[in-house]
């Protein structure tokens, strides 16, 4: 039975069972479907009756003196007769909006007569008046350019108080401006003649700006809240009730098991998240409230809706993988959820970064877990346009993240000392006595690594992309010295502590001539169709301007720096570490359980990745692929560096010394394809070497190793 | 032919004082083709460990196992299809009828759909599950879902099955039944290996038994060749008198 089948078959029977939970129903229906709408009336109301309230209650301001009592009625009086008079009735609502359905400010008021204003503070302060004026002169009004000073003592986290300030500032400047009206009309004078500057404040936001700076947030709280139960019950749920057992004696690999299970709750977690949307909206609209979210009056667009719902995909995606390798390392229902809690805040926590109204989708924040989704949600539901470089990079990082927490969960899963409780502590998970010697690092291992290498990789070359000016020199050295850390150190030490032999798992092995020979012969051609390639991915997708200028500024630094260091730095080096972890580490990894062409097609396309160049991918993966196959057919590492380098160095040179191409007839500038004889033989070599490689016996030991996993 | 050979079996476990206990301490049996090897001890003598060793659930820590001929260190998925496995506490899929539940477990070794529903049916027929397959399992008794995991354990029809006290906690009735269904699996030509603490139960199935005590095997042979041994009728007589006779070298040697 193929793997599909059998994760077909997983997939159907857990679907079944976890729809056919009354727990997970409700999670999943009842509580959207009954919740959004009463939150959002009830919320609404709430609000509605506190407003109304507020405009009913009495207010007590308290004033030092008989006399200032007496001056605060007149100008509340006054305020209430302009008001009255000036508009009709009917206007007069709308002309103070804030004050909408209220009373007239002085039918709320209670005035008390305090003796001085100290005892006027402590009254505020232990909230027996809501609010204090004190007039600076008991004779308000007097002459015509007297200013009139009016305090105004109020305690901010008492909301009656604050609400009597609002209405009182809004008494005074309609006092005011119909004092300065008067007084200028008194002194002939022009009616603009105190407004010098006549400003008007236009927002040009998207009506849909305030919803989409907080869905996103909302919208991975709700992922999380389908993947959550779905991945406890699917896992140590499993554990829990003693069918696991049962499972592990099926000759079923853990992984198909776990990519069954994955898909489950990740298909959960979408149908809830849709439930979920699907009942805001409904609840938006039937209810009303779209202009209440929007900013604008145009309400909100349903294509927002099914845009959001596109977004969700790979937001569940990599959640459910999360949740999943999580929840794979508990034994028991109350372990599981005591991991997730900490879980859901780590991926709110960039979630929260990203949601921050300074944020941007780019640099790190491309390849910030959780946090790219969440930029990446936003900018499409303010309809800014997404760069196609970006939302790849989002995309292709999201699940670069989830394959590695699948394949974790995969390797955890199936562990004795998790499946048994009896099997001492889950200490025994890292205990490095306990860890058997492999071959082969495992899938999970691999991926891990180099999923966290990605957006490491990412920073690092960001943080070395040259500035205009810049000695690139030095920048070049120091990406020299990164790579044999990153790329081979690292997973050294992993092999090491892991003991797996490092010999076996990146193909330390004398090659045979037939492999050197093609690894020659592809070292010295593979550029030609390569190149021509490239011309065919620039057509398609177009070569911005930048990256053009880029390479040449690059092209006359290189020129300028010493030829042997340039190739060590540029070709050598990159050769031999990317070899030794893509072709070495990654793929060895990926084929402790995944067939040849898996194996091989998979790094490729890590591999043309890595390179973050959306323009060189096509062929960067190529390139993956061939030197992936020549690595696999020799069984030997050596090759394949052999033929990078040669490649590389062929690369570097042509654009160090264009002169040496350009006396063999080549011009390798402004997209000119290459002689077509060239071009033959380029291709024909191409096609040798694969024939080489092709008779090669696919090695006994591979096979063997590749049948038991 | 040796269906099961197990070599010198060794599983040890850490513990929280950093020093490792063995679980199981060499074992070595083997058991021929349509037997019943009756597995017997106390608790906590390392029966359900040596089980789990056998069916490749928990890894060795040094010795071999071969199942029909498959090594359970290197050929895992081998020995999987080989083998059918049942324990007390196995659980069912609460949510899914016992039928559906088969139909699962036999497209997981490999059946297409039509095979697994008809070795559904044919089990389900063969056990006298009828009266309750279109039960989910979570509302069956604990006789009926030991029936049912019985069905589990033989979808694939196995050649060899491995019991771990399958008897565990059902009533008389439901244990006759089970003891029933293991017998006539014997008969079909099955190779079975069955671990009990009741010792009457051994005594009327087993073909062959090893008495194993603190990991180690301490007698092993036929009833009669046992009862020759230790001029005891009961097994439980002879079970006591052989490990009585055990903690005494093991105290003298201390």
């Amino acid at each position: 039975m193929s793997s599909l089948h059998r994760i077909r078959t997983i997939y159907q029977k857990e679907l079944l069972d976890i729809l056919r939970d009354r727990r997970t129903l409700i999670a999943m229906i009842v509580v959207p479907i009954v919740l959004y709408p009463l939150l959002m009336v009830g919320s609404l109301q709430a609000v509605t009756i506190q407003e109304s309230s507020l405009n009913k209650e009495k207010y007590i301001i308290g004033v030092v003196g008989h006399k200032q009592k007496d001056l605060l009625t007149y100008l509340l009086q006054w305020d209430a007769m302009l008001a009255a008079q000036e508009k009709p009735i009917d206007e007069r609502v709308a002309s103070h909006p804030d004050d909408e359905a209220a009373a007239p400010l002085v039918e709320l008021v209670k005035i008390i007569p305090i003796k001085s204003e100290a005892a006027l503070r402590v009254n505020i302060r232990e909230r027996a008046i809501h609010l204090g004026i004190l007039f600076d002169s008991n004779e308000f009004l007097k002459a015509i350019d007297q200013q009139n000073g009016v305090t105004i003592l109020s305690d901010e986290a008492e909301i009656r108080g604050q609400y009597v300030t609002n209405r009182l500032e809004k008494m005074f400047k309609r006092l005011s401006d119909r004092l300065v009206d008067q007084r200028k009309k008194r002194a002939a004078l022009p009616a603009n003649f105190d407004r010098p500057f006549d400003i008007e404040f236009v927002n040009l936001s998207a009506p849909q700006s305030i919803l989409g700076q907080i869905l996103p947030l909302i919208l991975i709280l709700m992922t999380i809240t389908g993947a959550i139960y779905p991945a406890i019950d699917l896992t140590a749920g499993e554990r829990e009730r003693g069918t696991l057992e049962s499972l592990m004696v099926c000759p079923v690999p853990v992984i198909d098991l776990i990519v069954g299970k994955f898909l489950v709750v990740t298909t959960v977690a979408i149908m809830g998240a849709t439930l979920n949307l699907a009942s805001v909206t409904a609840t938006v609209y039937f209810g009303g409230f779209d202009m209440l979210i929007a900013t604008s009056g145009e309400g909100l667009p349903l294509v927002t809706m099914l845009l959001i719902l596109v977004c969700l995909i790979p937001f569940a995606v990599l959640m459910s993988a999360m949740m999943l390798a999580v929840c794979s390392f508990a034994r028991t229902f109350k372990e599981a959820q005591n991991y997730v809690t900490p879980v859901i805040l780590a991926a709110l926590l960039p979630g929260g970064m990203a949601a921050l109204p300074a944020a941007r989708l780019d640099g790190v924040m491309l390849v910030l877990p959780v946090g790219n989704m969440v930029l990446l949600t936003r900018e499409l539901l303010l309809g800014s346009a997404v760069p196609l470089g970006h939302l790849l990079t989002v995309l292709f990082s999201t699940t670069l993240y989830a394959v590695a927490a699948v394949a974790i969960a995969a390797t955890l899963f199936g562990k004795e000392s998790v499946v048994f409780a009896d099997s001492g502590s889950l200490k025994t998970l890292f205990s490095r006595n306990l860890i058997k010697p492999a071959r082969q690092p495992s899938v999970a291992m691999s991926m891990l690594y180099v999923s966290l290498l990605f957006p490491t990789w990412f920073f690092i070359q960001s943080a070395l992309s040259p500035a205009v000016d810049e000695n690139i020199g030095g920048l070049l050295e120091a990406s020299a010295w990164l790579m044999p850390l990153l790329f081979v150190l690292m997973p050294l030490l992993m092999l090491t502590y892991w003991k797996v032999s490092a010999k076996q798992s990146l193909f330390i092995k004398v090659p045979k001539a037939r492999h050197l020979a093609a690894a020659i012969l592809l070292g010295c051609c593979m550029w030609i169709p390569a190149h021509e390639l490239n011309l065919i991915q620039y057509g398609l997708l177009g070569l911005p301007q930048a990256v053009v200028e880029q390479a040449e500024s690059m092209a006359e630094t290189l020129q300028a720096l010493p030829f042997g260091g340039v190739i060590l730095m540029i070709a050598v080096i990159p050769a031999v570490c990317e070899e030794l972890l893509f072709r070495g580490f990654l793929m060895g990894g990926l084929s402790s359980s995944a067939r040849k062409w898996t194996a091989i097609l998979a790094s490729a396309a890590i591999f043309g990745v890595f390179h973050f160049m959306i323009f060189k991918f096509l062929v960067t993966a190529m390139l993956g692929v061939v030197l992936g196959y020549l690595c696999w057919q020799s069984q030997s590492i050596w090759p394949a560096i052999i033929a990078h380098a040669m490649h590389n160095t062929l690369a570097v040179m042509s654009v160090v010394k264009p002169a040496m191409f350009e006396s063999m007839g080549i011009t390798l500038q402004e997209g000119a394809h290459l002689p077509w004889p060239m071009l033959i033989v380029g291709c024909v070599a191409v096609v040798v070497a694969l024939l080489l490689l092709r008779r090669a016996a696919i090695s006994q030991t591979r096979s063997v190793m590749v049948s038991s996993a | 032919m040796d269906m099961v050979i197990a070599n010198n079996l060794v599983k040890t476990f850490p513990t929280p004082e950093g020093k490792d206990k063995r679980a199981v301490d060499g074992l070595t049996f083997c058991v021929g083709e349509g037997q019943i090897y009756g597995l017997l001890g106390p608790n906590g003598a390392g029966k359900t460990t040596s089980l789990r060793l056998l069916s490749g659930l928990m890894a060795l820590t040094s010795g071999g196992a071969t199942l029909a001929g498959y090594d359970v260190s290197t050929q895992p998925h081998e020995v999987k299809r080989v083998l059918g496995f049942l324990t007390a506490n196995t659980g069912l899929y609460q949510r899914l009828t016992s039928r559906e539940l088969l139909i699962y477990f036999a497209q997981l070794h490999g059946m297409s759909q039509d095979e697994a529903r008809a070795k559904a049916d044919h089990l389900i027929d063969w056990l006298g599950l009828k009266d309750f397959s279109t039960l989910r399992c979570g509302a069956l008794s604990t006789g009926q879902k030991q029936r049912v995991n019985i069905a589990r354990a033989l979808i694939a029809d196995p050649p060899i099955l491995i019991m771990d006290e399958p008897t565990l906690g059902l009533d008389v009735l439901s244990n006759r039944i089970i003891l029933e269904y293991i017998k006539r699996e014997r008969d079909r030509g099955k190779t079975i290996i069955l671990s009990t603490h009741y010792l009457d139960e051994a005594e009327d199935m087993c073909d062959y038994i090893g008495l194993i005590y603190n990991g180690k095997l301490v007698a092993e042979g036929t009833t009669d060749s046992l009862r020759a041994q230790t001029d005891e009728q009961r097994l439980s007589n002879i079970f006591l008198k052989i490990i009585h006779a055990r903690e005494q070298v093991e105290a003298a040697i201390a």
